[in-house]
């Protein structure tokens, strides 16, 4: 009985305790400050428990290089919980040290100091009034941003510099595009399209300190013009299309007249000595055998065995001789000049009496070599329109002593004979035929005095010209042009 | 008629001269007067507008420089009482908020700005030596006291060339004897900077960065108001 009595009793008790728990307070912590101009500032805290009794709190602080304690100016412009420093409580630079008491009937508790400069604790408030404005252009449209700096701060004494930033976004993404705007209290946007709505917001720095909260959203929908615009666009595109096509077609009917007047014909090269109606006409062996000689190829020698053989005249002609003989000597000399200094162990075409073997046709054909940088030698047979003498030729089989010659019986003709150039002033290296006797022998005319030395040395000739100090060989001849044409030789004898 | 044409060109150059000459007069006295070549006319405000960004630019390096060492050495933000810091330069008298600045005359503002100037030249130069010597700050800390360093000196140039400026044009009274003899500025008491820790100094030079920073401001729109104020 006493038990549960006292039992009760205890329960009733605690239960009376717990009900009205009245204690001192609890701990209250100061949660932070901020100033939205750097001119004023105002601090928050939190409180702890109220102990069960009415609490109050109350803000200390102290300052640098100020003596005492001082209590919170303004306890109610901000709101519950907090402090309010207006202008002549604000001291920039200089550090606060704060603190909070809760007091109630029971006790007292006092936050942790902070300490603060005003400083560093710099927020400004969220731009204001931000407008939107959108300008309809050809192209593209662009967009209009405008705002104003928060109420509070002061730009015009230049106390603070305020730095601003804006977000963009279209339709319901969540793709925020950033954009500084420096000083500036307004921003253009080019990119944006049409038939969307864009959604802008701005915040604020000042100096060093932290950016403020976004403003509020604006919005604004551009509208779809894009539409409009088509019908004319497909126009011009169709016009110009039919255009194209007309100057394509005028150009089609026209095209030889065109295609004369872009690419005119140009003329084809003139070879001398190869008749183009030849060519057409299909005198293949003959024509074959002049391309052959005309080029610089290697000579192909069966080509010669079984021909007759051309042998290169090199002559000058009686009828031009009398006309102008000084200008011409002058431009036989770099010919001869030219072959004597390359082919000295050959024998050189100008006094051409040694017909031994096919080397000579080489000789040739590199004679012809250095004659195309002065000129080149033409041949011609069977061509109408110059009449060639047809000249029949022997070779040489063997030069026995000084003035004796062998020829080959395998000639063709049987009148055999040398040709030698005939001239007025003959020059030393050519030899008279004398006397021909048999069928294949030759009797060479003895050469004059100045002549013997040469001869002394050797039997050809070659090596008096080669002794022979640049004396010109008149022997061949060069037109003016620089031509050499094949002369009827005069048969001599 | 020649002697008329004569006389009408000779009234037109006389009025282009005059024209030209009054436009280039306005709020432009030369610097340099000696002919010098590449030497360009600044006009006072472009002056006030590059030693306004050069102090930015120092205040920003310095408050780099401050979060960077509070994370090293992280010291107990919440000091009871007034056992914190304090700075070689609280004997010089400068104002604490905007009113007091603006009320200021603007002889005594240049001038507080020059003192403190010219006394955190020695200290930073200190404070640059100690932090190449300690191998706990990675090369980019110690650049950035380097060029915190130079900085300080350079705007002290510009300021002074500022003030000079001025003082040509009559805007203020040839009363700032900074310019003269920059020592006679430091107070004989002052506490020694040598006896302040780093993490002090750095505090310390972070609050008069940026002071000198607002001063230069409230300056400039006060004498210049028009250009971006």
């Amino acid at each position: 009985m006493r038990r549960d009595l006292r039992g009760a009793l205890l329960l009733l008790l605690t239960a009376a305790v717990q009900s009205s728990s009245m204690s001192a307070p609890g701990k209250p912590v100061l949660l932070s400050c901020r100033s939205p101009e750097k001119e004023t500032f105002t601090c928050w805290w939190e409180p702890g428990s109220d102990g069960g009794l009415p609490t109050t709190h109350h803000l200390y602080y102290e300052r640098e290089r100020l003596e005492g304690t001082y209590e919170c100016p303004d306890y109610l412009s901000a709101g519950r919980n907090s402090c309010f420093f207006d202008k002549n409580h604000t001291s920039i630079w200089v550090d606060y040290y704060l603190t909070v008491m809760a007091s109630n009937a029971l006790g007292n508790a006092t936050s942790d100091p902070f300490k603060m400069d005003v400083m560093e604790i710099v927020k400004p408030d969220a731009p204001e009034n931000v407008t939107l404005r959108v300008e309809e252009r050809e192209a593209s449209p662009c967009l209009h941003v405008r705002w104003m700096p928060p109420s509070n701060t002061d730009t015009k004494s230049g106390w603070v510099t305020i730095k601003y930033e804006l977000r963009v976004k279209k339709d319901n993404s969540n793709n925020w595009k950033e954009y500084t705007s420096g000083t500036q209290t307004h921003f253009s946007l080019y990119s944006v399209s049409p038939g969307g709505v864009y959604t802008v917001q701005v915040r604020c720095l000042l100096d060093h300190g932290e950016w403020s909260e976004w403003s509020n959203t604006t919005f604004v929908k551009i509208s779809n013009y894009l539409q409009n615009e088509r019908p004319l666009s497909m126009l011009i595109s169709i016009l110009s299309a039919i255009l194209f096509i007309m100057a394509g077609l005028i150009l089609i009917a026209k095209r030889k007249s065109v295609k004369q007047w872009v690419l005119p014909p140009v003329p084809g090269p003139k070879i001398r000595g190869i008749n183009s109606q030849l060519l057409q006409s299909g005198g293949s062996d003959d024509v074959g055998n002049v391309l052959i000689i005309k080029q610089s190829f290697p000579p192909i020698y069966f080509v010669w065995e079984d021909q007759m053989e051309d042998y290169l005249i090199v002559t000058e002609n009686e009828d031009w001789l009398s006309s102008n003989s000084q200008k011409r000597k002058k431009s036989l000399i770099p010919a001869c000049f030219h072959f004597d200094s390359e082919i000295h162990s050959k024998e050189s075409p100008c006094h051409k009496n040694d017909w031994e073997k096919d080397e000579e046709i080489s000789q040739v054909d590199n004679n012809n070599k250095p004659f195309t940088n002065t000129g080149y030698v033409d041949f011609q047979r069977h061509v109408e329109n110059v009449d060639v003498k047809h000249v029949d030729y022997s070779r040489v089989k063997e030069v026995k002593s000084d003035n004796i010659l062998f020829l080959e019986k395998e000639k063709v003709q049987s009148s055999g004979y040398i040709h030698f150039q005939r001239q007025e002033g003959i020059p030393e290296d050519y030899s008279r035929v004398k006397e021909v006797e048999s069928d294949n022998l030759v009797v060479l005319q003895k050469q004059n005095a100045a002549d013997l030395s040469c001869k002394d040395e050797g039997n050809h000739y070659t090596d008096c010209a080669l002794h022979k100090p640049r004396k010109p060989h008149v022997c061949t001849e060069l037109s003016d042009s620089g031509y050499v044409d094949t002369i009827p030789a005069p048969p001599l004898m | 008629m020649p002697g008329t044409i004569r006389s009408v060109s000779l009234v037109w150059v006389v009025l282009l001269v005059c024209l030209s000459s009054r436009r280039t007069s306005v709020g432009a006295a030369p610097i340099c007067t000696n002919g010098q070549v590449g030497c360009h006319v600044l006009s006072l405000d472009n002056l006030f507008d590059r030693v306004i960004q050069h102090s930015a630019r120092m205040h920003g390096i310095s408050s780099d420089l401050h979060s960077e060492f509070e994370q090293y050495f992280l010291p107990s933000k919440n000091q009871i009482g007034r056992v914190g810091r304090i700075c070689h330069t609280s004997t010089i008298i400068t104002p604490n908020g905007k009113e007091n600045a603006q009320r200021m005359a603007r002889e005594q503002l240049t001038e507080v700005i020059l003192k403190l100037l010219i006394a955190w030249r020695d200290p930073l130069w200190h404070f640059h030596q100690s932090m190449a010597h300690h191998h706990d700050f990675n090369n980019f800390s110690s650049n950035k006291a380097l060029e915190m360093n130079d900085m300080v000196h350079e705007l002290r140039q510009g300021v002074e060339k500022v003030a000079e400026k001025m003082q040509v044009l009559g805007i203020i009274s040839n009363s700032v004897t900074s310019l003269a003899s920059p020592e006679v500025l430091l107070p004989s008491d002052s506490a020694d900077w040598r006896l302040m820790k780093d993490y002090d100094l750095l505090y310390c030079f972070r609050r008069d960065s940026n002071k000198v920073q607002n001063y230069l401001k409230i300056l400039k729109c006060r004498i210049v108001p028009d250009h971006g104020c």
